[in-house]
């Protein structure tokens, strides 16, 4: 309020502390458990915790409150710089790295991706999908690969141990596996009326499925109707486009020949195959549009219900699959030759699945598999043997890193190559190194010069980062939680598996394009173009998109769509299934985009009243929020939301375009506590936009958080600093700030252990050793 | 659909409509005769979740002692009602926030069987920690002996996002192994059969299979002592987990190897989880039963419903999901909806019981020898109290005391000191279990 603001009277930040933070935040008051000492102010990095909040504060212009004196705005900027400069300087001297276990136990994904990579074995058949194979982690703190949540129970143990017979006998291709029963469920909700992607023209309805077939023998398949099918059709069964079968179903009554369960042998090769069982065309071809059921449904036309392979019968052999031929990389021609490949064969596996060149030891504890397999069968039930041994192994099972020796207790120290090479394909692949970059590691050569850069380019252009979208944003989104999501039946009719999936598409096909196109990741928020096929653009309005295939446009200037704000999976996802919800859309967007939540809600808080005071007056979701908001204790934390959320109210539940809901004008427009105004979705742009470091810097530890497998804490702030500045220069482009996370301080170091360091676990199992 | 019937199990027939089943033999060792008429049956025990809160006013009887009035919720144990006990009044104080704010559902869940406080939230990041819960704590000493010690099921889809703090491991589980392992509940009945019997594979095959895995078990325990000297020792700690898992199993092998190849005639495995919520639950009631006749599981948690579940009961007459119909806000509508959830879990809950009841058990039921505990951490959910709580006993280990009685006790009186006392009954002597304070008072209930 007195402050002056001529440069060259500027007071000291001390000064600035001293005449606005200390009346409240004195060692007698307390307030809010604070107290600083403006005098500290230059030794910052002494109590970084408190320091580091006090700048957010700053930051953010969340302090003083708002209605007591607070300094102008170059003020602000100018004591922030500086206690940001002493903080990082602090950190460049003491790097702090933070807390991990040694011992970091692969989640499903990482085994999952894993297997594919050691093995060669992608999709699995159904009935051994990894959602059966093995339990799911824990997501509790948005990622599911915090390595302090992920631990092994005897249940798991035993999933590990059934998971590992199963795929090595898949793999190895073992005559005598068990029949396996693959049912696939088409989904009420999906409509049939259309062709499936992957399928052929002319056709209609039914599934595409990359499935996989264990051996070279027969399979039965079973192709049950959704229901009573009065005018024959024709069901076409194919293996990789190819027409197996084509059966006439349905006429007759109810009990007719043609209403039973379709059910015949297929010889089928060994490996993965796309399985197409859909309807042909009987009438001419009519567009999407016109076909579309108007209610959720599987259609107008008769539908499939259930197709179920089961398999394998009279198998014929192992056949030529991509894992054996990636298995193995020898085959004895004399008995002589077996001992040496078998050892050439499992070094290979050993080296690609521990994650470092393989040792003596390693071999010493495969091989009695192999040796007692062979034994007892042959050669190849040898080596299944032992790839059963191998995926249980602890150093399979778990990626670990290993304090130096005669390392001093909690000292800060640069992983080694190796461990710095797993720290690497879990970031960018949620998998093991493949070949060449074990190799660099181990040559010991990945932090040469413009080596580690080269590395994670070459890897960021490699199919296996999909898992950056699938696994890293797909969780940051929430995009997982569409799948539970279930607008109401009858406020949105259309809503069906159909649009659910090409909501999913959309997103995941916009992240893709951000990650393999390098662009800056501001177009995640500022983006003029989308992904849709047909369904989404008639949803969206856009005109002239015709098939099911997804094609990228380009939206005419003033459009509110473009960004993940205009995403359809987005607007969803933080939606009621009969309303919207400003409250949940903007947490969405303070947590997922700006990484700072609002607390919980307290319990039983008052139900939104929609009706109004006189008889038959109904209250728009504005007025309703705002009486909601009257009460003190929600005011704090709804005054941050709700404004968000608001500017947004102009996409429905499903996210369509609206400019009245239930007949009423919708006020788009918000005021932020520190007096920012805005309105509608463009203005929630230009808000975030206007500070561009906070959107970075919050997507940058979110990417923080899932490279290094821990939550955020305020030591890591200055390492996300110098990532969000050195992106600044690229532009923010998306590589940049995957490189500012892998060559930062989290990722290159670690802390060794402090001796007195236990688990709780250990101690347990300690007690329960004395008793 | 067809399940168990009292006198034998049908082959095939079982779990009819559940889509493709498949014959496949069993693994007979793994699976001892049916319990032979022995001086002392086995006890065993069972606990049962049920989430967000009850309608207490149609649970708790209006009359204490024998010949209460059953009120509307647990009606359906009318066949049973000689055989269970209500007792009101118990509280698990240590699920209140304490300072910790929301997360009472949470607390609930994580209090239900520890009488502990889950971990501070005023602390940054995520903890995983508990503590060692009461079924745990039995399948420890009554449960050593059986193949698998302890079964951990759930009915209700766990939940991987929108938890209470995004802490979702506190209330997709009721049971954990130490305090920093919660036991994952299984939702999957094929799962849990395999679990409990094994897969595919003809006999041969499946004794080949048990003395592979027993030869894996221990290589992999040299190698990761191996490792274990390499390491530091908070990390040796981290491989303590591995190992203590590892052993777990070979006991089970073990036992398996050793009662030898006696079998009980089993139904198919099941493929798939049935499409309705009922058919699921009752599906795995029956594999439930099945562990206790085959004497391979003498401890199980279920959860019939999470805390915070979502979950709709179209089939009778509640869209909404459960957790907004719990907060109920006095609204007489929105009561009757939740009091028609809590009906519909007590159906289920007789279904179990009738038939642990119609089950011959040496010179008795199943039912007589065992205790099923029925309850939640929450009683008025619409407030988040975790006061008043819902608690119902089935069975009576075998004559320890009288059935057949609402027993109230003071309010506040700790849920904790009946977990004792249950376990006292069981034969499992511990001195403490969470916030208790002592064995519960059982007057009323003693057999003279």
């Amino acid at each position: 309020m007195f402050a002056t603001t001529g440069r060259a009277q500027a007071p000291s930040s001390g000064a600035m502390f001293q005449q606005y933070c200390i009346t409240c935040h004195n060692s007698k008051l307390k307030t809010g458990g604070i107290a600083l000492d403006p005098a500290k102010v230059d030794q910052a990095g002494e109590d970084a915790e408190l320091w580091e909040k006090v700048l957010q504060k700053l930051r953010t212009r969340a302090m003083p409150p708002a209605g007591l004196p607070r300094p102008d705005e170059a003020t602000y900027n100018r004591v922030a710089s500086a206690l940001e400069g002493t903080l990082d300087r602090a950190a460049a001297e003491h790097p702090h790295p933070g807390d991990l276990p040694n011992l970091n136990r692969i989640t499903r994904t990482e085994y999952q991706n894993a297997v594919r990579d050691l093995l060669g074995l992608d999709n699995l058949p159904k009935e051994m999908d990894y959602s059966l194979l093995l339990p799911a982690d824990n997501s509790s703190s948005e990622f599911d690969n915090i390595a302090d949540l992920l631990f092994i129970s005897p249940a798991t143990m035993q999933r590990y141990l059934d998971a590992a017979r199963k795929i090595s006998r898949l793999a190895v291709g073992d005559p005598n596996i068990p029949v396996m029963v693959n049912i696939h469920r088409l989904p009420v909700q999906l409509p049939q009326d259309a062709r499936v992607e992957d399928l052929a023209f002319g056709t209609r309805g039914g599934l595409a499925v990359h499935s996989y077939f264990p051996l070279d023998a027969d399979y039965v398949f079973k192709v049950e109707m959704a229901g009573y099918v009065r005018e024959p059709e024709q069901v076409e069964v194919t293996v990789d486009g190819e027409r197996k079968k084509l059966a006439l179903v349905g006429g007759g009554g109810r009990r007719s020949p043609g209403n039973k369960p379709l059910e015949f042998h297929l010889p089928v090769k060994a490996g993965p195959h796309l399985m197409g069982v859909t309807f042909l065309l009987r009438t001419e071809a009519l567009d999407e549009a016109t076909v579309r059921p108007r209610t959720r449904s599987r259609g107008t036309l008769p539908a499939i219900g259930t197709v179920t392979v089961s398999g394998p019968f009279n198998p014929a052999g192992p056949g030529d699959t991509p894992s054996r031929r990636k298995i193995f990389v020898c085959q004895p021609s004399a008995p002589a030759d077996e001992l040496p490949c078998a050892k050439q064969i499992l070094s290979a596996l050993a080296a690609r699945a521990y994650r470092r060149p393989a040792t003596d030891a390693d071999l010493q504890y495969l091989l009695p598999f192999y040796e007692s397999a062979r034994a007892q069968g042959n050669f190849e039930r040898g080596i299944q043997e032992a790839l059963e041994r191998l995926l249980v192994s602890p150093q399979f099972l778990y990626r670990i890193e290993r304090d130096p020796p005669n390392i001093a207790a909690s000292t800060a120290y640069r992983i080694n190559d190796l461990e710095l090479a797993s720290r690497l394909s879990s970031f960018l692949w949620s998998s093991i190194p493949d070949d060449e970059l074990r190799a660099v590691a181990a040559a010991g050569k990945l932090r040469e010069p413009g080596v580690l850069a080269q590395q994670v380019q070459r890897m960021l252009a490699d199919p296996r980062a999909d898992s950056l979208v699938t696994n890293f944003g797909e969780q940051w989104l929430f995009v997982r939680d569409l799948k539970t999501k279930d607008p109401d039946l009858y406020l949105f009719r259309d809503f069906d598996e159909t649009l659910r999936s090409a909501f999913e598409q959309e997103t995941r096909l916009f992240l893709d394009s951000i990650l393999r196109k390098d662009r800056s990741v501001l177009e995640l928020l500022t983006a003029n173009y989308t992904f849709v096929n047909e369904r989404l653009a008639e949803h969206y309005g856009i005109p002239n998109v015709q098939g099911s295939y997804f094609r990228q446009v380009t939206f005419p200037a003033g459009s509110p769509r473009g960004g993940l704000l205009g995403q359809g999976s987005i607007l969803t996802l933080t939606s009621y299934s009969t309303r919207t919800s400003p409250v949940l859309r903007g947490k969405y967007v303070l947590q997922n985009l700006l990484a700072s939540p609002p607390p919980p809600p307290p319990p039983n808080v008052p139900a939104l009243k929609t009706e109004g005071n006189a008889a038959g007056e109904t209250l728009t979701m504005r007025q309703a929020m705002e009486q909601h908001r009257a009460n003190p204790a929600c005011a704090s934390c709804h005054a941050r939301m709700d404004p968000i959320g608001f500017a947004m109210e102009n996409f429905d539940p499903v996210g369509r375009w609206r400019s009245q809901d239930d007949g009423k004008p919708i006020d788009v427009s918000g005021v932020l506590p520190d007096g920012g105004k805005f309105a509608g979705v463009d203005g929630l742009k230009k808000m975030l936009l206007s500070d561009p470091e906070r959107f970075v810097g919050a997507l940058t530890q979110k990417l923080l958080m899932y490279a290094v497998g821990r939550n955020v804490q305020y030591y890591d702030e200055p390492a996300v600093r110098a990532i969000v500045r050195e992106a600044a220069r690229n532009n923010y482009q998306f590589s940049s700030l995957v490189l500012g996370v892998v060559e930062s301080v989290p990722f290159q170091m670690r802390e060794s252990q402090k001796p007195e360091d236990q688990t709780p676990a250990a101690k347990t199992a300690a007690l329960e050793k004395s008793r | 659909m067809m399940f168990i019937t009292k006198k034998s199990l049908h082959r095939r027939t079982f779990l009819q409509g559940l889509g493709t089943t498949l014959a496949l033999p069993l693994l007979d060792s793994m699976i001892p005769a049916l319990s032979a008429k022995t001086a002392k049956p086995t006890p065993r025990l069972g606990f049962v979740y049920v989430s967000n809160g009850i309608i207490l006013e149609q649970w708790i009887p209006a009359q204490t002692g024998a010949n209460y009035e059953l009120p509307p919720i647990l009606k359906p144990l009318e066949p049973l009602r000689d055989r269970v006990n209500v007792l009101t009044g118990l509280a698990h104080l240590e699920a209140n926030t304490k300072g910790d704010g929301s997360g009472d559902h949470t607390r609930a869940a994580a209090a239900w069987l520890t009488g502990v406080h889950a971990y501070d939230r005023t602390q940054p990041g995520v903890q995983v920690r508990l503590a060692t819960t009461a079924d745990q704590i039995a399948a420890r000493v009554i449960g050593k002996d059986s193949p698998v010690p302890s079964l951990e099921m759930t009915v209700d889809t766990p939940s991987q996002g929108s938890c209470d703090a995004g802490d979702c491991f506190y209330v997709n589980t009721i049971s954990w192994r130490n305090e920093t392992t919660p036991n994952i509940a299984e939702d999957h009945p094929r799962i849990v059969f395999e679990r409990l019997f094994g897969d595919g594979g003809s006999n041969a095959q499946r004794a080949a299979q048990v003395k592979d895995t027993a030869s894996i078990l221990d290589s992999v325990t040299e190698e990761a002592n191996r490792l274990a000297g390499t390491l530091g020792p908070r990390d040796r700690s981290k491989l303590n987990e591995y190992l203590d898992s590892v052993r777990d199993i070979e006991k089970r092998i073990q036992g398996a190897e050793r009662d030898g190849a006696q079998s009980v005639d089993l139904p198919d495995r099941p493929i798939d989880i049935p499409a309705s919520f009922e058919d699921h639950t009752r599906l795995m009631f029956d594999l439930q039963l099945l562990a206790f006749r085959a004497d391979v599981t003498r401890v199980f948690s279920l959860i019939m419903a999470r805390e915070l579940s979502l979950r709709t009961y179209a089939s009778i007459g509640v869209p909404e999901p459960h957790h907004s119909v719990s907060h109920h806000r006095d609204d007489p509508a929105l009561i009757a909806k939740k009091a028609r959830i809590d009906t519909h879990h007590v159906e289920l809950l007789s279904y179990f019981l009738q038939k642990m009841r119609d089950t011959p058990d040496g010179d008795g039921s199943l039912l007589d020898h065992s205790l099923i505990m029925y309850g939640g951490g929450m009683g008025n959910g619409n407030l988040h109290r975790h006061e008043h709580l819902p608690c119902l006993l089935a069975g009576n280990l075998g004559g320890q005391f009288k059935t057949g009685y609402h027993v109230a006790y003071p309010e506040n009186t700790h849920m904790t000191n009946l977990l004792l006392t249950i376990l006292d009954k069981a034969g499992v002597h511990i001195d403490q279990l969470g916030d208790s304070t002592g064995p519960l008072a059982m007057k009323t209930l003693a057999v003279s």
